[in-house]
């Protein structure tokens, strides 16, 4: 299974990239390692995590197809 | 990229008088409350700032928006219209990047609500903004 990871605001600087996949994902916590295994420096920042659209904890579980974004403090107006 | 409530890049002076002119067709309106929020050319550490680049999660500001136009108009009897614009990508200082207009019955209510969703917008609308220094640099608020 696959997800899609959006990478908003600073975060798609420190990843590199504003849309990213990750295969096997069981749950947000799990997802969340393995993004930090590929970006050490994205702990040093805050941000909250959605799926698909609704704000969420780590305990939520993933299925293929699901869009995930990883959004820093909000900064419109 | 442009949907019901994002517009690339600055909010002009037509789009305010459009949506004036629109307000006049109808004749249950007493008063139209604008806010324009408009890129300041802050100066950090010596560095002047010469624009804003915003971006945003589409979906969301979407749901968002349609939120905050709901429980606004659950809250307010008298409102007759919400208008809502944010800019992505670049905003030169100077230049307007949030449009919140409420048309209602009478100016009470035009002015709290519309007082209201620049609070709501600051607080849930997702998006993010690049400040970009006169010498190309930047910084993420």
């Amino acid at each position: 299974m696959t997800v899609k990871v959006l990478f908003f605001g600073v975060l798609a600087e420190v990843s590199g990239a504003a849309i990213k996949h990750y295969n096997d994902t069981k749950s947000v916590g799990d997802l969340k390692i393995r993004i930090q295994d590929d970006f050490p420096e994205i702990v040093h920042y805050n941000f909250r995590i959605s799926v698909n659209g609704v704000i969420t904890n780590e305990n939520v579980k993933l299925k293929s197809g699901d869009e995930i974004a990883l959004m820093p403090p909000f900064a419109g107006g | 990229m442009e949907d019901n409530y994002l517009i690339s890049g600055p909010i002009s002076g037509i789009t305010v008088s459009q949506l004036v002119e629109k307000a006049g067709k109808r004749m249950d309106i007493g008063a139209n409350m604008i806010f324009l929020g408009q890129v300041r050319a802050d100066v950090l550490d010596g560095k002047r700032v010469k624009a804003i680049e915003y971006s945003a999660y589409h979906e969301m500001v979407t749901a968002e928006v349609e939120k905050i136009k709901s429980s606004i108009r659950n809250e307010f009897s008298d409102i007759n219209s919400i208008e809502i614009l944010h800019s992505t990508g670049m905003v030169n200082a100077g230049e307007t990047s949030l449009l919140v207009m409420v048309s209602a019955g009478h100016r009470q209510h035009a002015m709290q609500a519309c007082n209201k969703i620049v609070e709501l917008i600051k607080a849930n609308l997702p998006v993010w903004k690049k400040e970009i220094f006169e010498d190309n640099s930047h910084v993420w608020k």
